[in-house]
């Protein structure tokens, strides 16, 4: 992220919060669905999470990277969330809450959306398509009324990007 | 989706042609396939953020004024952050809409867990204003809760004290001046021991995005 953009967002300036906003709302969403699998308490995670970054941007260091600041933020405050939920669900005991996943599989959560929203729409699609919604190359090809090899050619180049994308996901 | 589910299609699909590297992919394969990774926050998030970011930026004590005044452009310049605050309510646990005259009360970082409304209106002696609130604890021995009615330019009034160690829930509070000057509504904690000013300790905030004439 541009480094002007981070220091006007330390500074609490508007244009910078929604340019932040639009790079990392997907990824914090995403990890907040991913560990509390609510979109109401999703969205309640993610408000506060950039509510607290703003409340906190004086600490940051504009010249460090942005994403693993957030992303410590946005898991706390859903870890928090879901202990509160959890608490009042089913004990009053907050050490014998454990969270539907791992940690590890968070962090991956939010470094898969951060890299898949930073591929071209067309690129992105062709992933969706394949991966979640399961469809072949053919169907997708169907589905988007266009050639095969254009959907093989989109399907490798995303692939490679992600690949390049999430290398430091592999050796973290 | 299982990783050897996920393998198969993905290998039906044909997207290895090419040379992706299968043992890269593997990592990623499950998170590709998941519910939450291609979860789309709500556009009222968006929306959201702003307005109660805009409500965080009213300057008061122990208020960041270089970033208040950033804000209070924005309040001045956005005249669709009342809109934006209106979207908000029915969609986000912070602001609620219940009527014209209630406003959303959220717990500061302080008292997180503190949620409520204040509910408003004008009588002869100037405006009532009812706090409902759960989740703020009772005030210690030795302080209570101040509710404050605050100025867009930074000036506070203290509409009453309250300390909540009995049932005392609704509060009612009173201001004398007009609350479309000091749309937002503060509650603080204060020291028996400090002077009348507002301590920094901001525990819970509202705003109310338009006033309705008294």
């Amino acid at each position: 992220m541009d480094r002007e953009v981070l220091e006007r967002f330390r500074l609490g300036d508007e244009a910078a919060v929604k340019v932040v906003y639009d790079r990392f709302g997907g990824p914090v969403f995403a990890l907040s669905m991913s560990i509390l699998g609510d979109h109401g308490l999703a969205a309640d995670a993610t408000q506060q999470t950039f509510i607290k970054a703003w409340r906190a941007a004086s600490t940051y260091d504009a010249g460090r990277s942005f994403g693993p600041w957030i992303y410590a933020i946005a898991r706390r405050t859903a870890i928090d969330l879901y202990r509160k939920r959890a608490r009042v669900v089913v004990s009053d005991d907050v050490d014998v809450v454990s969270l539907p996943i791992g940690l590890e599989t968070v962090w991956e959560v939010f470094e898969v959306r951060s890299a898949l929203d930073r591929l071209p729409d067309e690129e992105r699609q062709v992933i969706k398509m394949s991966h979640f919604d399961g469809l072949t190359h053919v169907e997708i090809a169907d589905r988007l009324d266009i050639p095969v090899g254009t959907v093989k050619s989109r399907s490798h180049r995303a692939h490679q990007r992600l690949i390049e994308m999430l290398k430091h996901v592999e050796e973290a | 989706m299982t990783t050897e589910g996920s393998r198969a299609q993905y290998l039906a699909s044909g997207a290895t042609e090419g040379g992706e590297s299968h043992e890269r992919l593997d990592l990623i394969r499950d998170v590709l396939s998941a519910d939450a990774t291609w979860a789309e926050p709500p556009p009222q998030v968006a929306d959201g953020l702003l307005a109660a970011l805009a409500v965080e930026a009213v300057p008061g004590p122990g208020m960041n004024h270089e970033r208040s005044g950033r804000w209070a452009l924005v309040l001045a310049g956005a005249g669709g952050l009342v809109a934006i605050a209106a979207l908000v309510l029915g969609t986000m646990n912070v602001i609620q809409d219940e009527g014209d005259n209630v406003v959303a009360m959220s717990g500061t970082e302080l008292e997180a867990a503190a949620l409520g409304e204040a509910e408003f209106g004008p009588n002869e002696a100037g405006w009532w204003i009812r706090l409902d609130v759960t989740g703020l604890p009772p005030a210690p021995e030795g302080s209570y809760y101040e509710g404050w009615v605050w100025s867009d330019e930074g000036e506070g009034v203290s509409i009453g004290t309250f300390h909540l160690r009995g049932e005392d829930m609704p509060i009612v509070l009173w201001s004398g001046v007009p609350l479309a000057d000091y749309p937002s509504i503060w509650v603080t904690l204060e020291s028996e021991d400090d002077g009348p000013e507002a301590s920094e300790l901001i525990v819970m905030k509202g705003r109310i995005p338009q006033v309705p004439e008294a």
